[in-house]
C-alpha cells in the first residue's frame, strides 16, 4: 500500500510534467487528467474521501468537460503532441528540475520528506475530518459567503473581459 | 465600462483589500488578494487594445504566481507548527517563501519586471489604483510578519529596488513607466526598515499614496501621458502644473515638503540602529530618482517648450477644476511642519 501511494504521488508529479511541458491542450489535458485522478488517489489516501470525490466530479467532470467541449470548437489543424522536439525539450528540462529537488531534499532532509505523526511517516499526513466540511456552512459561513463571492467574481471577470463578439479583449486585433 | 461590470469590480476591490487588512487567518488572507487580482483585472483590460490586454495578462500571470507561493509558505508553515495564525510565522522557509511572494506582489527587485509595462499597459487611474490601494494588502501581510523575516534579505532587496528604480527610470519618456520606477524605489524605501520599526513603514506607505495619488490625479486631470505633451501642458492649467512641480519635488524627498519626512525618519532609524553604510547607501541611491523628478518638475512649468515657433498652444480648452486633487496637493506638500504631531500618532 505503502509502494501504491508512493505511486500514486509520482505520477501526480509527471501528469503535472505532462501538462507544464506545453503540449497542444489536446495533449495537455491527459496529463491533468492523469494529475487530478492520481491527486484523487493521494487524498484517499490521506482519508478524506469526500474531499476526493468532490475533487473528482469538479474537475473532471464539471470543467475538463467544459473545456474539452470549448477546445473542439476551435480546432488545430498541427496539434503538438509529445514527439515534437520542442515539448521533449521542456520535458527533460522539468525532469532535471524535479531530480535536482529530490536529490537536494534527500540530502538536506536526510530522506525524510515530510514528518512522523503517530498515524504514520514520510509523506503521510494525520487524517483530517470531515466535519470540517460541515462547519464550512455553520461558523464559517462568512468564509463560505467570500469563497462563493470569489467563485462568482471569476465569472463576471470573464464575461466583462470577453465581453462583445468582436470588440471584446481577446480579440483585440 | 458596463456600470454593473465595474460595480461589480469596484465592491470586490474593496472587499478583497478589506478581508486580507483584517485577516489573522492565512486563508482569509490568500483569499482577499485573489480577489483583488480577479477583480482589477477588468480595469487594466478596459482600454482593449493589445498593450492593455498584455498589461493584464502579465498582471494576473505574476499576481497568481504569487499567490501559490504565499499559499506554500502558509502551509508548510501550518504542517511544521500546528497553526494558521499569520503573526506566528515561525517555519524558516516559509518565512523566505513568504518574502518571495510579497516582494512579486509589491513589484520589489528582483521580481520588479512586469510594474513598469503593466503600468504603461493601463489607464491613469487604474494605474494609479495599482500603485497604491493594491499595494496595500502585500504591505498589511508584510507588516503582520515583519518580526519573523530574514533582515538580509529585506535590506538586500531595498536596496536593489532604490538602485533599480532610480536608474531605470532615467530613460524613460512615458510617465508612467517612470512613476512605475518611483514606485519601486519607495518600496525599496519601505522595506528597508520594516524590521527595525514597522510604524515607519506604515508611515511611508502612506505619505507615498498621498503624494503619487496627486501626481496621478493631476496627469489624468490634463491628460499627459508622456514628457513631450507634459511640455505644453501648463497652458490648460498653469497653477495645477505648478503646484504639480512642488508634488513631484516632494515625491523626490526635498526638505521643506512632505516627502522629506519619511526618508529623514527611516535614515535616522538606521543611523540608530548601527547601519549608517545602509542608509548612506539609501540616501545616494535617491539622488537618482531625483535627476528624473527634477527633470519631469522642470519639464511640467517649462513655458517655451523646443516646438517651433507658431505651435499651437491648447488654451482652457475646458475648466478642469477637482476638490480631491487642491486637497491632496495641499496634503502631498505642506505636511513636514505637522511631522511632531505625525510621530506622536504613530
Amino acid at each position: 500500500m505503502t509502494y501504491f501511494v508512493f505511486f500514486l504521488g509520482f505520477s501526480f508529479v509527471l501528469g503535472g510534467l505532462g501538462v507544464a511541458s506545453n503540449p497542444s491542450p489536446y495533449y495537455g489535458v491527459v496529463g491533468l487528467v492523469v494529475a487530478s485522478v492520481t491527486g484523487c488517489g493521494w487524498l484517499l489516501s490521506l482519508g478524506v474521501s469526500f474531499m476526493s470525490l468532490v475533487l473528482f466530479m469538479v474537475y473532471l467532470g464539471g470543467m475538463l468537460v467544459v473545456f474539452v467541449y470549448s477546445v473542439s470548437l476551435a480546432a488545430d489543424p498541427f496539434p503538438e503532441a509529445w514527439d515534437d522536439w520542442r515539448v521533449v525539450g521542456y520535458s527533460l528540462g522539468f525532469v532535471v528540475v524535479l531530480v535536482v529537488g529530490v536529490v537536494v531534499g534527500g540530502f538536506v532532509e536526510g530522506w525524510k520528506l515530510g514528518v512522523e505523526t503517530v498515524d504514520g511517516g514520510g509523506m503521510f499526513s494525520v487524517r483530517l475530518d470531515f466535519s470540517g466540511v460541515a462547519m464550512f456552512y455553520s461558523c464559517g459561513v462568512g468564509m463560505f459567503l467570500v469563497a462563493g463571492w470569489g467563485l462568482l467574481l471569476t465569472l463576471f471577470v470573464v464575461l466583462e473581459v470577453v465581453r462583445g463578439l468582436s470588440r471584446g479583449a481577446i480579440r483585440a486585433v | 465600462m458596463n456600470p454593473h461590470a465595474m460595480l461589480v469590480s469596484t465592491l470586490s476591490l474593496l472587499l478583497g483589500t478589506t478581508i486580507t487588512i483584517s485577516s489573522n487567518h492565512w486563508v482569509m488572507a490568500w483569499t482577499g488578494l485573489e480577489i483583488n487580482t480577479l477583480a482589477i483585472i477588468p480595469f487594466i483590460s478596459e482600454p482593449h487594445h493589445p498593450r492593455a490586454i498584455e498589461a493584464t495578462v502579465k498582471y494576473f500571470l505574476v499576481q497568481a504566481t504569487a499567490s501559490p507561493l504565499l499559499l506554500f509558505s502558509s502551509m508548510s508553515n501550518a504542517w511544521a507548527t500546528g497553526q494558521w495564525d499569520i503573526t506566528q510565522l515561525t517555519h524558516p522557509t516559509s518565512c523566505i517563501l513568504l518574502t518571495i511572494a510579497i516582494s512579486m506582489k509589491l513589484g520589489l527587485v528582483p521580481f520588479h519586471f512586469w510594474f513598469p509595462e503593466v503600468l504603461q499597459g493601463s489607464s491613469m487611474t487604474t494605474a494609479l489604483l495599482l500603485s497604491t490601494a493594491l499595494k496595500l494588502p502585500p504591505i498589511t501581510i508584510l507588516l503582520m510578519t515583519s518580526h519573523s523575516l530574514n533582515p538580509t534579505l529585506l535590506t538586500i532587496m531595498a536596496i536593489s529596488s532604490a538602485a533599480l528604480g532610480g536608474w531605470m527610470g532615467l530613460n524613460q519618456t512615458q510617465i508612467r513607466k517612470i512613476l512605475a520606477f518611483s514606485s519601486i524605489s519607495h518600496m525599496g524605501w519601505m522595506v528597508v526598515i520594516i524590521i527595525y520599526n514597522p510604524n515607519l513603514t506604515l508611515l511611508t506607505f502612506y505619505l507615498y499614496t498621498l503624494m503619487t495619488t496627486t501626481v496621478f490625479l493631476t496627469l489624468s486631470t490634463t491628460k499627459t501621458l508622456k514628457l513631450t505633451t507634459m511640455m505644453t501642458s501648463w497652458t490648460k492649467t498653469p497653477m495645477l502644473t505648478a503646484t504639480l512641480m512642488m508634488t513631484l519635488l516632494s515625491l523626490a524627498g526635498l526638505p521643506p515638503l512632505t516627502g522629506f519626512l519619511p526618508k529623514w525618519l527611516i535614515i535616522q532609524e538606521l543611523t540608530k540602529r548601527e547601519m549608517t553604510l545602509t542608509a548612506t547607501i539609501m540616501a545616494m541611491l535617491s539622488l537618482l530618482g531625483l535627476f528624473f523628478y527634477l527633470r519631469l518638475a522642470y519639464y511640467s512649468t517649462i513655458t517655451l517648450p523646443p516646438n517651433t515657433t507658431n505651435h499651437m498652444k491648447q488654451w482652457h480648452t475646458n475648466k478642469t477644476t477637482s476638490t480631491p486633487v487642491a486637497i491632496l496637493t495641499s496634503l502631498a506638500t505642506l505636511l513636514l511642519p505637522l511631522s511632531p504631531m505625525i510621530l506622536t500618532t504613530l
